[in-house]
């Protein structure tokens, strides 16, 4: 029982990086991306094969995750930028879905569908983090979440953080305003990218085997929750939401219910919360509504959509 | 490649695979061109459709052999399939969808992708996971055109999907409902002020959009089988397709299906892409037509207005 | 923050003291009510199970975990073990290592199970292995057939062979009995089909064998035409398909409305009675390699009886394979209770010492690492009824029939 909230509180904070990067995208700078899953496994894989097949350390991975989701972030960030709402949003899904994809294919790197077993454990001063012990490795992920809301935080208050604020408030304006959008939107991208890379370096520790299964779409759907549920545009607020998800997800087997409910019902009652939330609460749990993205009123219409 | 009918024959996959994208971006394009939201939702009411016509088919045809009424008994349960499914396009539109019409963009995509759970999870809960097939009401045996191998059931699926796509330009263009939807599509307020019901326009389209989804979910479980996640992969090709033609624009979902099909399919056979990568090519094609023309093949970009 | 956010912040902050407060407490009051059914003698023995019980592979977890169900009842209907009876816990594990984790943590944590079933999947078992393997879990898969699954440790046994072996004796017998020299193979990226095709490809190659044309899918592709009217064109002597059920009854399908021509060669996966129901018609002649004896045996019947009256299927061999590998535990159980030491270690080398057991899906040997001593029987489908051919094995390099 006290193990398994353990293990919650650890996949939290695993996500909550991944959400952190995505409010940076979503919640500062207004763009609706929904490819977290493919940094994610981009940094998963990028540690799994340097650490399996060079023999480097769990630590010396961590900045190859995080500039090589970067760079991706930069690759999909650029051409997609002039993209506004859905059709972003539909972009980087493909994005995401291409990763898995070629995870999945790419056999002589990735393992291809097997993926790649025994990944050694994170040692630090002689001191191995085992992740069967929870408890160890719960206070590496914590320090990271802290470490990283800390960085965040700074960044939000800084002159990119108003500014990347001022795009998503009102680009027309930001860009009189004398703000280099492209820049900077594509600067949040390759942050919010590279934590979540980071993130998967985690994963990649915690789990000690990486499959291509694991990167589906609904894990971007699932950072996305949580930085709606927790409110937008607020960082401590993300971490919260991280946490209530996870609790709604592994609450079943928590209290060792998931035994006797149907295993559907848990997916249908996630259903059920995004619709419920989205009618009743769409600002969030700690939020102000305007804070919302891509608002309609605003007449930011690229694209003619007529029925024609 | 081998030979001519080699070619042909890649051709003829490659059409009736672009003919069923198609038939599912045509409905994607009409909710998207009123609401100017992507109906996540909208591959699960294409598994629902089809679980509905597969019982009342079954029901209907109890064991009559292959015959005239099998043949009625499928129009019967489509007909059946398509007004169930349509009253639940409805019922999603008014709780799950309505309240947000004024919220961010954001709100209504993330509602949809619940009701998306909530349909193919729910399905495999009352209908199980195991796949069902839908038997064929007409004799599906294939003929030979010049080497090239085609079964009705190909036919089928390029008739009726061009038919489709003729009967909706006509509805749209022609008929008053057609000039009320237009109306709704470029502005709801005016549209209100001239008279125009809005709510009864955006739940008529969510009628019409989710019977054909359920027709169309029928004609291609025929040759796909009915599951619970039948719509999940379908639908997101289906709708790359509809933004790759130019979404809101109905020929532009024809011509956007039929070509991803096509170049699925010749991808594989003529630039040697392992075909397990087929998904990377839909999305490529989807970001690079993105990158190009953000409005799609045949959509109109407008200036950005300040 | 700017200021008015800030402002308004503050007063959330209580709603979301109030909201953080009442869901750890509820989570106390689970968890108390959890520990009172606890405590007390022994009320019943648990065994787990893993396998992805939603999402798109959920067919085969579903088909496993009612296999597994189908032994515990009947252990329980027979007055459990000594009067106690077996409890049985499934999880779901979406087919994703992240969950299958979360599921060996809750079985192995809070409902301190004494042995577990599956995972279904060769990705997950993987991950779940290592943690069974760490916390001297016993495991018994019925359908993770990759070759490196049970040198993970002693902990881990399967009811299945690992697809190494049966790829090698079809590769021998297609080449050696069967006399085809040119192979097409149509294979899904998954782990299980991959295995099979590099398996099989190695030992029909190392004979002389060549393989023409080795086309891909995605396990979930619905349309093979592509692939099919490439493979057509090189006129292989046959396409062998290690693919699983849904996906093979589609390519039948869809190579008899091609007019492909070439007979078809399978696996265990085509041991699946679905695959008559979804492509009867297109069955005739396919030949394939599943676990020896499945259809001979009296018991297997009366399991398929069993598994069609409670379900409305039939099973397929992994589903048959997980209720034998529940059956062993239940065996390996009722020993440590006779013996008077109901523990993961005693049941681990209960398990072990299984010798000769009748399963459903035949005679079951552990070998010293854990994998299943079988043969490999060869099927012919007539119509729609699967004719037996008889075991195989291969010696020094030549297909035999085991007598």
């Amino acid at each position: 029982m006290f193990n398994f909230f353990l293990l919650i509180l650890i996949y939290t904070g695993i996500y909550a990086l991944m959400a952190l990067g995505q409010n940076l995208i979503t919640g500062y700078t207004g763009m609706l991306s929904l490819c977290q899953a493919g940094f994610f496994a981009i940094g998963s894989y990028a540690t799994a094969i340097l650490t399996t097949r060079y023999g480097w350390s769990f630590w010396g991975t961590l900045p190859v995750a995080a500039l090589l989701s970067a760079l991706f972030g930069v690759l999909i960030g650029l051409p997609t930028l002039r993209l506004k709402g859905d059709y972003l949003a539909i972009a980087t899904l493909g994005f995401g879905e291409i990763v898995r994809n070629v995870l999945n294919n790419w056999d002589s790197l990735t393992g291809g569908p097997m993926g790649i077993q025994r990944i050694p454990m994170v040692t630090i001063f002689g001191f191995t983090i085992n992740p069967y012990k929870k408890v160890a490795f719960l206070i590496m992920v914590i320090i990271f979440v802290l470490v990283t809301y800390y960085l965040f935080e700074r960044l939000g208050r800084s002159r990119m953080g108003r500014a990347l604020q001022a795009i998503r408030d009102d680009e027309i304006a930001a860009d009189a305003m004398g703000i280099n959008i492209t820049k900077y939107k594509v600067w949040a991208f390759a942050i919010g990218a590279s934590v979540a890379g980071i993130a998967g370096s985690l994963q990649t520790v915690y789990s000690l085997s990486v499959t291509p299964g694991s990167y589906t779409f609904m894990v971007s759907v699932l950072v996305l929750c949580m930085v709606v549920l927790g409110g937008m545009g607020n960082f401590a607020a993300v971490i919260l939401g991280a946490f209530i998800i996870q609790l709604i997800s592994y609450f079943p087997q928590l209290v060792g219910l998931s035994g006797v409910i149907p295993p559907q019902f848990k997916q249908i009652l996630f259903g059920a919360i995004l619709v419920v939330m989205m009618i009743w609460r769409p600002q969030g749990i700690i939020g102000v509504r305007s804070y919302m993205v891509g608002r309609k009123n605003s007449k930011k219409v690229e694209v003619s959509n007529e029925l024609a | 490649m081998g030979s001519i009918s080699e070619f042909f024959q890649h051709l003829m996959n490659g059409l009736t695979l672009g003919g069923i994208y198609a038939l599912i971006a045509l409905g994607y394009t009409m909710v998207y061109g009123i609401l100017k939201f992507i109906n996540f939702a909208h591959g699960d009411i294409l598994m629902f459709g089809a679980y509905i016509g597969l019982f009342v088919f079954n029901f209907l045809r109890g064991d009559s052999p292959l015959g005239t009424w099998t043949f009625i008994s499928f129009f019967i349960a489509m007909l059946i399939s398509m007004i169930v499914t349509g009253a639940l396009g409805v019922a999603i539109e008014r709780i799950a969808y309505k309240p947000l019409r004024k919220a961010s963009r954001l709100a209504p995509l993330l509602s949809a992708i619940g009701v998306s759970f909530i349909l193919s999870n729910g399905a495999a809960w009352m209908w199980g996971t195991q796949s069902r097939k839908l038997e064929y009401p007409f004799d599906n045996a294939p003929f030979t055109v010049g080497g090239v191998v085609i079964t009705p059931h190909q036919v089928m699926i390029l008739i009726v999907s061009l038919i489709m796509m003729l009967a909706l330009i006509i509805f749209v263009n022609n008929t008053r409902m057609g000039k009320a939807m237009r109306a709704v599509s470029l502005d709801q307020d005016t549209s209100r002020l001239m008279g125009i019901n809005v709510n009864s326009v955006i739940s008529l389209t969510f009628a019409i959009g989710s019977a054909l989804a359920a027709s169309g979910g029928m004609l291609i479980a025929l040759d796909f089988k009915v599951y619970p996640s039948m719509g999940m992969m379908i639908g997101l090709k289906a709708f790359v397709a509809a933004v790759v033609g130019g979404i809101g624009n109905i020929g532009g979902a024809m011509l956007g299906g039929i070509l991803l099909g096509l170049l699925e399919t010749f991808g594989v056979a003529i630039l040697g892409i392992p075909p397990a990568m087929k998904d990377t090519i839909s999305f490529g094609i989807l970001i690079l037509v993105l990158l190009v023309k953000p409005e799609g093949l045949l959509g109109k970009a407008v200036r950005e207005k300040v | 923050m700017p200021r008015e956010n800030w402002q308004k912040g503050k007063m959330k902050k209580k709603t979301l003291l109030v909201l953080v407060v009442a869901l750890v407490a509820s989570t106390m009051i689970f968890a108390s009510g959890d520990k009172e059914k606890k405590s007390g003698s022994v009320s019943s023995y648990k065994i787990g199970f893993i396998g992805p019980l939603t999402g798109d592979n959920a067919n085969y977890g579903v088909m496993s975990r009612d296999a597994a169900i189908i032994a515990i009842d009947e252990v329980n209907a027979a007055g459990g073990i000594n009067g106690t009876p077996v409890e049985f816990i499934a999880e779901d594990s979406e087919g994703t290592v992240e969950k299958g984790l979360s599921a060996i943590e809750k079985l192995a944590e809070s409902d301190k199970i004494i042995s577990l079933v599956g995972p279904v999947f060769t990705g997950p078992t993987f991950a779940v292995g290592d943690r069974c393997q760490n916390q001297g879990i016993p495991l018994i898969t019925g359908s993770a057939t990759h070759a490196d699954i049970t040198n993970i440790g002693d902990m881990i046994f399967r009811t299945v062979v690992s697809d190494g072996l049966q790829g090698e004796v079809a590769g021998h017998y297609f080449y050696e009995v069967l006399g085809y020299r040119n192979l097409a193979v149509l294979y899904a990226k998954n782990d299980y089909s991959q295995g099979l095709y590099k398996s099989m490809s190695t030992a029909f190659e190392s004979l002389g064998g060549k393989i023409v044309d080795a086309e891909t899918c995605m396990i979930g592709d619905k349309d093979f035409k592509t692939q099919l009217t490439k493979i057509k064109q090189l006129k292989p002597d046959a396409i062998y398909i290690p693919d699983y059920t849904v996906e093979m009854a589609q390519i039948l399908e869809q190579a008899a409305n091609l007019e492909v021509g070439a007979p078809f060669l399978s696996c265990d996966g085509f041991s699946n009675p679905v695959i008559f129901d979804l492509a009867g018609e297109y069955t005739d002649g396919v030949v394939y390699i599943a676990p020896a004896q499945v259809l001979k045996s009296e018991a297997y019947d009366k399991f398929v009886a069993k598994y069609q009256a409670a379900y409305g299927i039939s099973p397929d061999s992994f589903a048959t394979n997980v209720y034998d590998a529940t059956k062993i535990e239940i065996e390996a159980l009722k020993r440590c209770v006779a013996k008077g030491t109901v523990t993961r270690a005693a049941m681990r080398d209960e398990i072990a010492a299984t010798k000769n057991y009748v399963g459903v899906g035949g005679l079951i040997n552990f070998a010293e690492n854990g994998d299943l001593i079988a043969y490999q029987g060869v099927y012919k489908v007539k119509g729609i009824t699967p004719e037996y051919l008889g075991a195989f094995k291969v010696v020094d390099g030549k297909i035999q029939q085991v007598k």
